[in-house]
């Protein structure tokens, strides 16, 4: 399961970034790195980006970008 | 608040200080202070607050990123402020981010290793922004975290325990509100006592790496490390003063994020600060015309009728008038874009329109820049500055000039009045004119949008830049920081391009001036003069007899043989015998030399060819704007013939082959010399100006060619 299946309103525990190219790595800066709760803030219109809530602050990433994000079950 | 007394106590680590490889800095030059940060950690009011405003801005040695350097005095010792970019890591991705790390790493040629860094770190978001300051340690340059937004803290009721945060790290921790100057002389004193007695870098992270599944790249490794040393690290010290409630700022981001509301509310901002730029700006840019027409009068009659005159009075002073022109709107839309900022709200109008934007290859921060340019491409164009991705905000610069600026309308409103039949289309209140100005703006964005999608599978293609941006918390715009982009914007436009705008402004005056034969004038006007009385001496057609009178009893007047005189000057002109040898070229748009030449002479500036339509067809100084020059000038482009023949120049083919010309065409030399400016080069903008003159003359000639084919 990745972080777009996640239902808006609803926090999730990241298991791990997909990938190895300075995308995954950003995403890991930001603070997006195994274990840590997100959650899904709301979603810009027409398949836009997802707004997300971690590590105290929002972040915003592209739909691509959060379907390499695994989430734990 | 259970912040010590004294922020600057040495910490256990920097009284481990020796051992340290380099001396302490002379103290007879300044010693230079790196400011390092988060981008939306208030770096920038920070910036002001020490150092005021800067006291140079220019650019770091080969690449397009501004160095902002600063001067401050504490205690009798002259710091050197140097703001670097924002930055998320030093694991450097972007260009903005690898001159950070050049900076702090003294690699950049020229520009001094930093004798100490201050690492901004938000309050507000602790843990996300201590992954850079941690980074920073690793340095070991002598290093003081300041604590900023801590008034922001505490009243959402976040309590840090700094002191302790400040011995675990081993470095001073300053907590800092920059509007209010609050802790700036205690941030003096640790950067003083840092670089005095300079701190070892802690080693927390050696013990969380070893726990990271080695076959990870190392620097995902070291991301996954230091968060969980940064987890330890804060271990206890963030306490929340009272159970975290919706402050103000979340409910407002609540009903700003609202699907419906949201929507509503940005639509609302985007049709303020557009409007805004286009008829706020308006009054004032008049002001500045009228200014300029008063100036150029007052010369003109202190001053004998000759070349000086000439030179002074259409060449300098309007070519100066054109640049300050532009003033007001530069201002308006960076006092816009510096409060949306400043209050959070432009990351939240790039992410409602990034989807939008994405598909063409661009992103969700070039919105405001496009829609910007609809009132003139110079302000949109600057606007860019706010996007980080280099990219982007290239591709964005490159396609800004395509949207249909209002120095385009009076073109289209003039040739739409005179040669669009206003006939009813469908439904009886929406007539044809309207649609086809309609239509000329959605050419201009049609075209852009395919040029950006283009250009971003081509020329730019690479690997995509991965998009992840903050959405910075609600709160107000700090004035001092508003005020300085506004004032720095303003000054960098009329400084670097402004001086480039009056030059080019001065040689087109000089093409359409030189060379002058005044005896060659005179035989033209005579032999015009005689064509016309042989013409009403010769009978026919009574309306053709009838407009050639007319046009004999204005040659007679004195105002008349002027204008006709001025005519006859510019067709002889350099720029005129241009126009006539690139006849070959604009005939395939059904546009005879005399369209031509009009269309050269509007390079400085587009509106510019109505006037020079006006002096062509011995109209003399037409003033288009107002009803009875438009009319004059609609009358005479009706009349106007072919060379020899009575076939009409000017029929509805012709006249779309000329709005779309002037839709998607670059004939605008200030935006040319502004992209120069902020791409730092002369290539870029040769390329947007070839590239523009290529698509325009390919559509008008397509329109032309269609628009007879179909008998219009």
């Amino acid at each position: 399961m990745t972080l777009i299946e996640v239902a808006i309103g609803s926090t999730a525990c990241v298991a791990d970034v997909n990938g190895t190219d300075p995308t995954s790595l950003r995403l890991l800066e930001m603070g997006l790195t195994p274990g840590v709760r997100v959650r899904v803030v709301g979603s810009a219109p027409l398949g836009g980006p997802l707004e997300l809530e971690l590590r105290g602050y929002r972040l915003s990433i592209r739909r691509h970008e959060a379907a390499r994000i695994s989430i734990a079950s | 608040m259970t912040a010590p007394p004294d922020d600057t106590t040495p910490t256990d680590g920097s009284r481990r200080a020796a051992g340290r490889a380099e001396a302490a800095p002379p103290a007879d030059r300044p010693l230079v202070v790196a400011l390092l940060g988060n981008p939306n950690t208030g770096k920038s009011t920070l910036f002001s607050a020490l150092a005021g405003i800067p006291a140079r801005i220019g650019n770091y040695p080969g690449v397009t990123v501004e160095e902002k350097v600063g001067r401050y005095r504490h205690r009798g010792r002259a710091l050197e402020i140097v703001d670097l970019p924002g930055t998320y890591s030093l694991a450097a991705q972007s260009p903005d981010e690898r001159v950070a790390v050049d900076v702090l790493h003294g690699r950049l040629a020229g520009v001094p290793r930093p004798d100490c860094v201050v690492v901004v770190v938000d309050a507000t978001n602790l843990e996300r922004n201590l992954f850079l300051a941690t980074q920073a340690l690793a340095l070991s340059l002598p290093t003081v975290i300041a604590l900023t937004l801590s008034d922001v803290a505490d009243a959402k009721g976040i309590d840090i325990d700094s002191a302790t945060l400040g011995a675990r790290l081993g470095v001073r921790v300053v907590r800092v509100a920059a509007p209010t100057g609050l802790g700036l002389d205690t941030l003096g004193d640790a950067i003083l006592a840092a670089v005095a007695t300079p701190a070892q870098p802690p080693h927390g992270l050696d013990k969380h790496l070893a726990a990271v599944d080695p076959s990870r790249p190392p620097a995902a490794r070291e991301a996954i490390a230091r968060y969980a040393w940064i987890e330890e690290l804060l271990d206890g010290l963030v306490t929340h003063a009272r159970p975290p409630r919706r402050t103000l700022g979340e409910r407002i981001d609540g009903l700003l994020t609202h699907r419906v509301f949201g929507a509503v509310f940005f639509a609302a901002v985007m049709l303020a600060l557009f409007s805004s730029i286009f008829w706020l700006a308006t009054p004032l840019m008049d002001a500045i015309g009228g200014g300029v027409d008063w100036l150029g009068g007052l010369v003109a009659d202190r001053l004998p009728p000759g070349p000086i005159r000439s030179l002074l009075v259409d060449g300098v002073i309007a070519g100066v008038g054109g640049v300050v022109v532009f003033v007001p709107q530069i201002a308006l839309l960076f006092l816009f874009v510096a409060l949306l900022e400043g209050c959070g709200y432009l990351s939240r109008a790039a992410f409602l329109m990034d989807r939008l934007l994405c598909g063409v290859g661009l992103g969700g921060k070039s919105f405001i820049p496009l829609l910007s340019s609809f009132a003139c491409a110079i302000p949109g164009i600057m606007s860019a500055r706010t996007i980080e991705n280099p990219r982007d905000r290239l591709l964005t610069i490159l396609v800004a000039p395509l949207m249909s600026c209002s120095a385009r309308l009076p073109v289209y409103l003039l040739l739409c009045g005179a040669f669009v039949p206003n006939i009813p289309v469908g439904l009886s209140w929406i007539r044809l004119p309207a649609v086809v100005l309609v239509a000329l703006y959605a050419v201009g964005v049609i075209t852009a949008a395919g040029v950006a999608f283009v250009m971003s599978r081509t020329v730019f293609r690479g690997p995509p830049e991965p998009f992840v941006m903050e959405l910075p918390g609600w709160r107000w715009p700090r004035w001092a920081v508003v005020l300085e982009r506004v004032r720095e914007a303003v000054l960098s436009f009329l400084h670097n391009a402004g001086t480039l705008i009056v030059a080019v402004s001065v040689v087109v005056w000089a093409l359409s001036s030189y060379p002058r034969d005044d005896a060659a004038i005179e035989a033209e006007v005579a032999a015009h003069r005689a064509t016309l009385a042989r013409k009403v001496a010769g009978g026919g057609v009574d309306t053709a007899r009838d407009e050639a009178a007319a046009e004999l009893a204005a040659l007679d007047t004195e105002a008349g043989r002027e204008a006709a005189r001025r005519g006859a000057a510019q067709r002889q002109s350099a720029l005129g015998r241009l126009g006539r040898a690139i006849e070959p070229v604009v005939r395939p748009l059904g546009w005879d030399w005399r369209l031509g030449c009009a269309a050269l002479a509007s390079f400085p500036a587009r509106e510019v060819v109505l006037g020079t339509l006006g002096v062509i067809y011995n109209l003399g100084d037409v003033d288009a704007g107002e009803a009875e020059g438009a009319s004059a000038l609609e009358r005479k482009l009706r009349a106007a013939t072919w060379d020899g023949s009575d076939r009409k120049v000017f029929t509805l083919p012709v006249a779309l082959s000329i709005m779309v010309f002037f839709a998607l065409c670059a004939q605008c030399a200030s935006t040319l010399v502004v992209i120069g400016r902020e791409t730092r080069s002369v290539f870029w903008p040769a390329f947007t100006f070839i590239y523009m003159t290529l698509l325009a003359w390919l559509a008008a000639c397509a329109t032309y060619q269609m628009g007879t084919l179909l008998g219009w």
